[in-house]
């Protein structure tokens, strides 16, 4: 009886550690406006068309990013609309914003919301190369915008300040080169402080971040420049050192890339040629710290956990990948033909699969939602070089904790952290 | 002028449009007349006066016009088998896919010389007028006559325009307007002096095409009206005829509006503005003669140029990729045939041509490209006691040549058969048909910056038919009916699909599909003391699947998106002296647009036209009302078609 309880209360101490609620965006077909939202919870999708359920109303055209900004909202780029729409954790649809068109991508300080447009317009203000705007989330309405480069794509905030990976995207019709360069902007004042060189064109694709390290993919031109992979430490920027010391560019391709809990990035990529119509596939985990102190000749691993690797390269056409920070389950969808339906798939922190679940078309963008239902902001772990502190871990009563569990906070060197 | 993509694919979405047109099909069909009549005079064919042995629909002379159509596309609908791809507004491009085989594997004929554009395989009904033709034929596999050029057994269907060879002289002006601010005027002059004649033709049309649509759902109601669906365009055709010898002369000038879907938007602040423009040319010759009824000789010279521009640079277009692309196309292409029916049961049918095609593009990475194409055919017809054989094999051979770095594309050469059985006795005819025959990757396929693959292969149709056809006629009625039945299927289809682990874009071979259907026709006309009622419908039932991955349940054997599984037209004309009173019903079913969703569907739609006309004097009028119910319906999701709209035309000739 005693053993049997005992196993019980483990049981339900693990399905509540292990609750997983994944909001995912299904981009549907451009110009279709069959954007559709997914809500997975505890092994089953819910819905595949959740904000139609909830709302009655359609998300809109081509979903593309999704971001958790507070305890009670979340914020959706819904591109081909021209819409940022705001929606509760429940799906509830709070407000839209639609002065920033061809959004791309999203980042939030649980104040404001900041956005990447490939658009040359926001509200009044005009601009010749892309910008970033920002939504202040007290009214949806934006608070200010800056230019930076060409079809600016991936943004991250960093101690205050945004990352912007520009792509010059549109080159090959417009008439100006591929960008190379990640703009810097205080998030207070919304001005470049900092344009790093990269010397990589085209920052195009998922840009994931690790503390202070941003893991950039480059598709290349598919002619004569191939993929590669930037690691970019943010602290170095702010900190002023020359370009050179603040990224390393590693010879892989990292078109869909995302943070695990240990704070590595996984990255599957692929990189094709139209010489040669062919093109080569790489999965890797990439230790950022390592990489940057061996300037990129380490801290790349093709170790990934069980059979996750293997489950993707079964994939159709593998669209995202994705670990929940809570919880340190992976993700990852299979867009399939791109005109049927798409799958999520499902594996344990240690790989092995769980479940496929079919989406709609194009899933991707995947969002976690905290088990407990507290968003705090912190979304992963910030090693601190300098270490002063006694590097024991506590839990929020102060308590030393032996074997910290993950989704859980802790402090530790002084700091917040979540596991 | 829409591709369907995802915001993957920032870089390429608005140029792939341009050429993304062949992979989605819409529906249309309708009523047709069986070509029961003698070939026309001009083709001075041999076998004048015997039923074809080819599958069929023809719509010509009174009925033709009778009919509320004024694009190409419109007449053709009401053909069985037959869809009609349209992205709704005026100016939308409108293409032709017959019996599911896709676009791009339907030739189009203007007097037996085919419209090519080798850029993207496709030809754009709408930039054809039906006013200077004498009749529209659609032929499944192709046209069987004696003396014909290779290029007209190199598709899987073949749609023939005969243009009006002038039996008088006559002047006349025509004037009309139409709901959503269209005003369309035309002149033509036509004269006939002995075996001389000739006309030109000149027509101006222009339309906002601003017309209102409304999606109602359980998720939406979105009332709106079409922006930046405007058109205007000239057209200039002259010809010129003396019996085995005929000239054309066709020039088409258009500026339109490129419409987008119609998405979820807070408000009409941005407009995703796209323009195209057009310059389309041909002049072509051709001369034919017969000796002493066994031999005949047919020649054909075309020479074409198309330009073709699209920007969306425009100040009030902040949000899109900035595009100004132009596109410039020449072709030249000549034919030489030769037919022999030494005995009365045998004929003989031998024939080369030569096709060379330069484009040339200000796209980035693009190097002008020249293909040459060159065809030859032998093909034979026995006919004994009325069972006829028809045999042909046709050669093909593609060569490019363009100066970009991957280098052009292997020569590709090929020889495809095709075989037709028939038989009549007095008013039936049977027939049982096989062809097989290939479309080459068209230029954009294989060199297009960003998404050409130059190592793909043609892709493959193999059609099997087998049908009846029976006529009666007495002094006042005629009774003309046609079934058939038919299999078909598509292998190595070319489509455009994101690369694995990729955001790029690019064409490749990928897919199979499968399909059986039934065509059938059917006519009545009872004419007495100058009153004329005719009756035409068709039905097609047809049943399209997707053979390509075994493994995939959500999609294998399921159904082709964009294809009906019935559709059916009915088409009543009553006639008085210049009098007459035309009512058409379209029915479509509903087709399934994506696999994801069941609920993926467009919807069944019924399209009811009526047209009223008369004559008097020098002057004839003209009122049409399409689509009377107002039925809400589209193509292609998010490209709402125009509802109930209005015709007036007025017309003066001397």
């Amino acid at each position: 009886m005693k053993l049997t309880a005992l196993l019980c209360c483990a049981t339900l101490a693990l399905s509540a550690a292990a609750q997983e609620k994944i909001i995912f965006l299904n981009e549907g077909n451009w110009q279709s406006d069959n954007g559709k939202l997914s809500y997975f919870e505890n092994g089953r999708i819910v819905s595949n068309q959740w904000f139609r359920d909830v709302n009655g109303s359609k998300l809109g055209d081509t979903p593309n990013d999704i971001i958790q900004v507070n305890d009670n909202l979340i914020a959706i780029a819904v591109n081909w609309s021209n819409i940022v729409q705001f929606i509760t954790p429940q799906g509830k649809a709070v407000a839209a914003t639609e002065d920033i068109p061809n959004n791309r991508r999203l980042a939030s300080d649980g104040r404001y919301v900041y956005v990447t447009s490939y658009g040359h317009e926001c509200g009044n203000e005009l601009f010749d190369k892309g910008f970033v705007a920002k939504i202040d989330i007290n009214g949806f309405k934006v608070a200010k915008a800056v230019e930076v480069g060409y079809e600016p794509e991936g943004i991250a905030i960093y101690n205050g300040h945004l990352f912007v990976a520009n792509t010059g995207g549109y080159a090959f019709q417009e008439d100006h080169e591929y960008e190379t360069t990640v703009s810097v902007i205080d998030a207070a004042t919304m001005t470049v402080v900092r344009t790093v060189d990269t010397g990589v064109i085209n920052l195009y694709g998922s840009m994931s971040r690790s503390g202070k390290y941003l893991c950039i993919n480059s598709p290349g031109d598919n002619y004569d420049v191939s993929a590669s992979t930037i690691i970019m430490d943010c602290q170095a920027v702010l900190d002023g050192k020359p370009d050179t010391e603040c990224f390393v560019t590693l010879d892989y391709a990292a078109t869909n890339n995302c943070t695990a809990t240990d704070g590595r990035f996984y990255a599957i990529g692929s990189r094709y040629s139209y010489y040669s119509g062919e093109y080569e596939f790489n999965y890797i985990i990439i230790d950022p710290a390592e990489a940057m102190a061996s300037r990129g000749h380490n801290g790349v691993s093709t170790q990934w956990p069980g059979t996750v690797v293997s489950d993707i390269k079964a994939m159709e056409m593998p669209y995202s990948i994705y670990v929940n920070p809570y919880t340190g389950y992976i993700y990852a969808t299979d867009a399939g033909s791109f005109a049927d339906s798409g799958t999520l798939l499902q594996w344990s922190p240690q790989g092995k699969l769980i479940g496929k679940h079919k989406t709609y078309i194009n899933p991707g963008h995947l969002l976690a939602l905290p088990p407990d239902g507290h968003f705090d902001g912190i979304d992963d772990v910030i090693a601190d070089e300098n270490n002063t502190g006694d590097g024991i871990t506590y839990n929020l009563q102060g308590i030393p904790v032996s074997n910290p569990v993950p989704g859980h906070i802790y402090i530790r060197n002084g700091k917040k952290f979540r596991l | 002028m829409k591709a369907i993509l995802t915001s993957g694919v920032y870089s390429l979405a608005m140029s792939l449009t341009l050429f993304l047109l062949g992979s989605v099909k819409c529906y249309g069909s309708g009523t047709d007349v069986p070509a029961d009549s003698a070939e026309v005079l001009q083709e001075l064919e041999v076998t004048a006066g015997r039923r074809p042995l080819a599958t069929v629909q023809k719509l010509d002379g009174a009925r033709l016009q009778a009919l509320s159509s004024t694009s190409i596309a419109d007449a053709l609908k009401y053909f069985a088998g037959v869809q009609i791809k349209d992205y709704g507004g005026l100016g939308g491009v409108k293409t032709l896919n017959v019996r599911s085989l896709g676009a791009q594997h339907v030739g189009v004929y203007i007097d037996g010389v085919r419209i090519t554009n080798a850029q993207n395989g496709t030809v754009d009904l709408g930039k054809y007028s039906l006013s200077t033709l004498e009749s529209v034929s659609l032929y499944n596999a192709n046209r069987l006559e004696l003396c014909q050029a290779p290029s007209e057994f190199a598709s899987g269907a073949t749609v023939y325009l005969q243009t009006r060879r002038p039996d008088r002289d006559s002047l006349s002006v025509m004037a009309g307007i139409a709901s959503f601010h269209s005003y369309r005027g035309r002149i033509n002059a036509q004269f006939r002096r002995g075996a001389w004649s000739g006309f030109v033709d000149a027509e101006y049309l222009n339309s906002r095409g601003d017309y209102p649509f409304r999606y109602k759902s359980q998720y939406e109601d979105t009332v709106g009206r079409r922006r930046n669906s405007d058109i205007e365009f000239w057209r200039v055709e002259t010809a010129l005829f003396n019996r085995g010898f005929a000239f054309h002369g066709y020039c088409y000038v258009s500026e339109r509006g490129c419409p987008g879907g119609i998405v979820r938007r807070l408000s009409d602040k941005y407009t995703n503005i796209g323009r195209e423009w057009d310059t389309d040319m041909f002049l072509q010759g051709s001369y034919s003669h017969s000796f002493n009824n066994i031999h005949r000789l047919k020649f054909n010279i075309r020479y074409a140029h198309e330009y073709l521009r699209y920007n969306t640079d425009y100040p009030d277009n902040q949000n899109t990729a900035r595009v100004d692309n132009h596109y410039w196309q020449n072709d030249a292409y000549a034919s030489a045939a030769y037919a022999a029916s030494p005995w009365r049961f045998l004929s003989l049918n031998v024939g080369y041509d030569a096709r060379m095609s330069w484009l040339d593009a200000d796209l980035k990475r693009f190097s002008p490209v020249r293909r040459m194409d060159q065809k030859a055919v032998a093909a034979a017809q026995l006919n004994w006691r009325g069972i006829r054989l028809a045999g042909s094999v046709l050669y093909q051979h593609y060569k490019d040549h363009t100066r970009t770095k991957a280098g052009a594309a292997d020569p590709l050469s090929r020889f495809t058969p095709s075989i037709t059985l028939g038989y009549s006795l007095k008013g039936l005819s049977l027939r049982a048909w096989y062809k097989c025959i290939f479309r080459a990757p068209t230029l954009n396929d294989l060199y297009y910056t960003q998404a050409g693959n130059r190592n793909l292969k043609p892709e493959y149709t193999r059609q099997w038919n087998i049908g009846a056809e029976y006529h009666f006629n007495t002094p006042l009625w005629a009774v003309s009916m046609q079934a058939d039945a038919y299999i078909n299927n598509i292998d190595n289809r070319i489509v455009c699909l994101p690369m694995k682990g990729t955001y790029n874009w690019s064409m490749m071979n990928y897919g199979k599909t499968f399909c059986r259907g039934l065509n059938a026709t059917a006519s009545g006309q009872y004419s007495h003391r100058g009153w004329s009622f005719s009756l035409l419908s068709s039905i097609t039932w047809q049943r399209d699947v997707n053979r390509t991955n075994p493994d995939d349940e959500d999609t294998y054997d399921k159904p082709i998106c964009y294809s009906p599984t019935f559709s059916c037209g009915i088409t009543g004309i009553v006639a008085w002296r210049q009098f007459s009173l035309t009512v058409s019903d379209l029915h479509v079913s509903r087709r399934m647009w994506s696999y994801a969703d069941p609920d993926d569907i467009l919807k069944p739609y019924d399209n009811v036209d009526l047209k009223l006309s008369g004559g008097f004097r020098n002057f004839s009028a003209s009122l049409e009302v399409n689509d009377l119910f107002d039925v809400q319906y589209e193509h292609i999701p998010r490209y709402p078609m125009p509802g109930r709209n209005y015709r007036f035309t007025i017309s003066y000739s001397l």
